[in-house]
């Protein structure tokens, strides 16, 4: 297979592109999330201090209930995302989205590109945004967002987010139908080259198992607990205030109510609760954040 | 170069964006005609015809035959009364910097005025472009807008480019984004997505062609044309066609600049899969058309809109990956089926005590429970098997927690008609299952079987009742549980099946089964529902004032409802003809009688035949008795419906002739209460039938 459509190398090229457009090249956050969106270099940035912000990164997300215990051809409970924040939104961010396409070996000129209305909306993190998923020949490779709030607050000025489902865009470009197959590294197996299913098919068994069947819910419930109240803690002093730690509390409320949610033990009226309850946080983050931007 | 007359010109204005939501689309081009015909019409500047036009990314107007000039205005100023003194007069001319040959003297209302008639030039209409252009782009509303970059404007999607002609001119002048950005007018536009040439429009008359020259076609219709010929031509020779969807369509048309229609292959080991699954997994993600064979049978292709510049090597890559799609989709598909398939409908009921079917209303299962017991007295009522009735009620929404309908929400019911069947439930429950959700509103299609109707008719009641009791009816536009849509489907099924049930009736069982003893909640679900009887008897081409006529009975809710029907179609039948128009006129004349004598008191009076002086009276007098007890025998028969009106109708005869001889105004008291007490009886009873006297002749 040609090298340059593996994996890790379509990784690589969009890291190199997004760079040459200056975005600051972060990597992922080092706790779990459930979308790239999540990473405080897009939650927390897009709010202050500079209102020029521009970054790119690769997140795995976690997913409990996607879950197939490796069955599925296509759903996984742990994927990779690519994510690309840039405030304000350029007047040519669409066109540098097709070109980013280029760079990983898929011509947009040879295939029906198409802009489908897809609004976006994170009730967890109080954000929303107008956009599209942008369809590759039926298939949906990415998600295109402009911000319009997080935290509940006006994101001013508007950022644009693109967020590549990078499993997706892989198995478009490698012209693959089960995510197992995709080929990671460019190697060939005799010389230890290693397929996605190499590499994640046994995660992908064990986490399913603990999800679904394993994890102990009413430790998870105490888990929540305490985060919440680390959380508000974290920002109970007004004057110094630590909304980057208060915020990663967030983020762990965020994946535990997820586990939750997989184990099915939240009722439909629980479940709007714990929304609630982690958006009160995330929003009580990013009114901190702003106040120290603003310092 | 267009040909415009010497004063007029024509202009053409695109706005033009990133990608709009398809179905804003149609919305947007009339907004722009009424805006801009708004503009043009405030500042006096006559125009022609308008066109609109809209590609996801572009929306345009072209308008003819603008005046280039604004109308001159007069502005007319009241001075002082004719007679005034002189300071007053001068004060008027000083103050308008006027001579005294510039007034005139014109007759008011209240007395002679001197005027000062004020012309003022109409401007050129190329100078106010630019303000009506910004004022039409700042009043537009869209369902949903977005900010970007600084942007204080607002817009479905990014604005990027504003293209205004006039009279075959560039117009100067700009929009402003936010306090530092603008958009200045342009005479350019961009051709297809796939290639984004840059055009210049120096003729407006060559605008839409040198687009299409570019893959660009413009107008909607011609879009939504070359899908269907295209379509044509490819399916032509062979005995498949397109399973219609006129909604996809207008779906699709929102989503491409080129239609360029394409077909794929379904993948044959997902042919099993129910055709249901199959066609709601291609439309719902992937905007896919379904084709069926001439046995109404899907075969394993699939066609689709690719918004592309046709090119054999690109289009074979295209249905490449759509096919590769659509299997990934079907796998899905097909991993749902297998799972639901293999899982106990048990198990799922046991799931549905977990899921709230609105707060305050219990959980799915409680509904289920409900609907079992309210189905105990439909189901006498449809004549249908009171344990058959039972159990597809108990297993009527199992399958919303099902991984299928999870998916695909639409599949509600269809899903849980296969699944029992599968488990070997009677065809007569899964039947029913399956067609529960119908009829969605007003439309034909119905549930197939009688226990099908039974089954749509109880939960509608049951939803219905229940967002009453916890005040979530239905108000202005906001009807968030599609509540008016159930009440149709409720009346559709009584009408069809002419269920003899009253109106007062028909939410007794469910109150009960809320336990809700409510007397203003009844009466307020009984009044809804009369609405909506009302709407579907308009609906078919029942005229307003019979309608009206039968329904504002005070009786009618209590009424059995084929009666009502029935007798509504018995007015209907006979609303043209002389005899009954003359029965109006008669009528009305006796009812007049009646109210300009209103003030007498007849209420303890009897009535006494041996006051009667002619035969007129008695013969009114034996009509009326007649008809009395005829309606105590049968005005509730719906045998007899027609009957009775035309025994009302031939009463004609006798108030006619009691017209011509009787002087009801008698100077004998007694004799007047007498002869008022007699037409009052024949009127009352008169009017057990109808409301005569709502129906218009």
């Amino acid at each position: 297979m040609d090298k340059n459509k593996s994996f890790q190398n379509i990784i690589m090229n969009l890291q190199y592109y997004w760079m040459d457009q200056g975005c600051v090249l972060m990597q992922p956050y080092d706790t779990e999330v459930g979308a790239g969106t999540f990473h405080p270099a897009t939650v927390l940035r897009v709010l202050g201090p500079d209102p020029i912000w521009k970054a790119a990164y690769l997140q795995p997300c976690r997913r409990p209930t996607d879950g197939r215990y490796g069955e599925n051809p296509n759903r996984l409970q742990h994927y990779y995302q690519f994510q690309v924040i840039i405030q304000p939104s350029p007047d040519n961010i669409q066109n540098l989205y097709l070109e980013s396409l280029n760079a990983v070996g898929l011509n947009s000129k040879d295939h029906d590109i198409r802009f489908v209305e897809d609004d976006w909306e994170s009730p967890t993190l109080g954000a929303s945004g107008l956009g599209w998923e942008i369809w590759c020949d039926g298939m949906e490779i990415s998600q295109f967002t402009y911000f319009q709030q997080v935290g509940g607050i006006d994101v001013k000025p508007v950022a644009s987010e693109i967020t590549y489902g990078l499993e997706r865009l892989a198995m478009f470009i490698q012209k693959v139908e089960n995510v197992y197959h995709l080929d990671w590294d460019g190697l060939d197996k005799d010389k230890g080259g290693k397929t996605y299913g190499d590499i994640f098919l046994q995660q992908e068994k064990e986490f399913s198992i603990y999800n679904f069947e394993k994890s102990n819910s009413s430790v998870l419930i105490q888990h929540f607990n305490d985060a919440e109240k680390e959380c508000s803690f974290l920002l109970e002093d007004k004057i110094n205030p630590l909304p980057l730690p208060a915020y990663d509390q967030c983020i762990k409320a965020s994946h535990i109510f997820n586990l939750l949610d997989a184990r099915g033990v939240i009722s439909v009226s629980e479940r709007q609760a714990y929304i609630l309850r982690v958006r009160n946080m995330s929003r009580s983050c990013c009114l901190a954040w702003m106040d120290k931007s603003n310092v | 170069m267009s040909k415009n007359k010497g004063d007029k010109g024509n202009l053409l204005l695109e706005l033009f964006s990133e990608e709009i939501p398809a179905r804003m689309q149609t919305g947007s081009e009339k907004q722009l005609t009424n805006l801009f015909e708004k503009s043009l019409k405030n500042r006096d500047i006559g125009y022609g015809q308008i066109s609109t036009f809209c590609s996801p990314r572009h929306l345009s107007v072209i308008i003819k035959n603008i005046d280039l000039k604004q109308k001159n205005q007069i502005i007319e100023k009241r001075g002082p009364r004719l007679g005034s003194n002189e300071k007053a007069i001068h004060g008027f001319l000083k103050s308008n910097n006027i001579q005294e040959n510039d007034v005139v003297i014109k007759d008011t209302k209240n007395g002679k005025f001197y005027f000062y008639l004020n012309q003022i030039n109409g401007i050129n209409t190329s100078e106010v472009l630019p303000e009506i252009i910004n004022e039409i782009i700042n009043n537009f509303v869209w369902p949903k807008s977005q900010r970007w970059a600084y942007s204080e404007l607002k817009w479905a999607r990014p604005l990027r480019n504003i293209l205004l002609i006039f009279n075959n001119q560039p117009i100067e002048g700009k929009v402003a984004i936010d306090k530092n950005n603008f958009l200045n007018f342009s005479t350019y536009t961009f051709g297809h997505r796939n290639e984004n040439k840059k055009i210049e429009v120096e003729n407006i008359d060559e605008y839409e062609r040198l687009l299409e020259n570019n893959y660009l076609i413009l107008d909607r219709k011609k879009r939504k044309n070359k899908i269907i010929n295209d379509t044509k031509l490819l399916l032509k020779d062979k005995d498949i066609k397109l399973l219609d969807d006129d909604y996809l369509i207008e779906e699709v048309l929102g989503l491409v600049e080129f239609p360029n229609v394409l077909i794929g292959n379904i993948d044959k080991q997902f042919m099993n899969l129910p055709k249901e699954v199959l066609t709601t997994a291609m439309k719902v993600h992937q905007k896919y058309f379904s084709i069926i064979d001439d046995k109404n049978n899907l075969v394993p292709k699939f066609l689709f809109v690719s918004n592309t510049i046709p090119k054999k090597e690109r289009d074979k890559s295209i249905i490449e990956g759509n096919e590769r799609v659509l299997k990934a989709r079907l796998s899905d598909a097909d991993f749902f089926w297998k799972t639901d398939t293999s899982t106990k409908i048990e198990t799922f009921n046991e799931k549905l005590k977990k899921v709230l079917f609105y707060e305050g209303l219990g959980s799915l299962h409680d509904k289920t429970i409900r609907l079992s017991a309210v189905s105990i007295y439909f189901s006498s009522l449809f004549k249908v098997d009171v344990s058959l009735a039972r159990e597809a009620c108990i297993l009527s929404k199992f399958d919303l927690v099902s991984e299928m309908v999870g998916e695909f929400p639409e599949l509600q019911g269809i899903m849980g008609g296969y699944y029992t069947k599968l488990n070997g439930k009677p065809n007569e429950i899964s039947d029913a299952i399956f067609d529960q959700y119908k009829p969605k509103g007003i439309s034909n299609d119905m549930p197939k079987t009688k226990l099908g109707c039974m089954l749509s008719m109880v939960d509608n009641i049951d939803n219905l009742t229940g967002f009453f009791i916890i005040n979530k009816k239905p108000s202005g536009s906001k009807d968030p549980f599609a509540l008016r849509r159930a009440g149709y489907s409720i009346v559709q099924i009584l009408m069809k099946l002419k269920l003899n049930i009253s109106i007062n009736d028909l939410f007794t069982e469910a109150l009960k089964s809320y336990e809700n003893s409510s007397k203003i909640i009844k009466l307020d679900l009984i009044d809804f529902i009369i609405d909506k009887v009302k709407f579907i008897l308009k609906k078919q081409n029942f005229r307003d004032d019979i309608i009206e006529s039968v329904i504002s009975l005070k009786e009618s809710k209590n009424y059995l409802f084929p009666i009502l029907y029935e007798r509504v179609n018995c007015l209907n039948d006979i609303k043209d003809t002389n005899d009954f128009k003359t029965f109006l006129v008669n009528f009305k004349r006796l009812k007049n009688i009646i109210k300009s004598n209103k003030l007498l008191d007849i209420s303890n009076a009897k009535l006494d035949i041996h006051l009667f002086e002619s035969s007129e009276e008695q013969e009114i007098y034996d009509k009326s008795e007649n008809l009395d007890i005829n309606l105590k025998k049968y005005l509730t028969d719906l045998e007899h419906q027609g009957i009775i009106l035309k025994e009302v109708i031939n009463l004609n005869y006798v108030i006619h002739s009691f017209f011509e001889k009787i002087i009801v105004n008698h100077e004998d008291n007694k004799m007047k209460v007498n002869r008022i007490k007699l037409i009052t009886e024949l009127t009352e009873r008169v009017l057990k039938f109808s409301n005569f006297h709502h129906i218009e002749n």
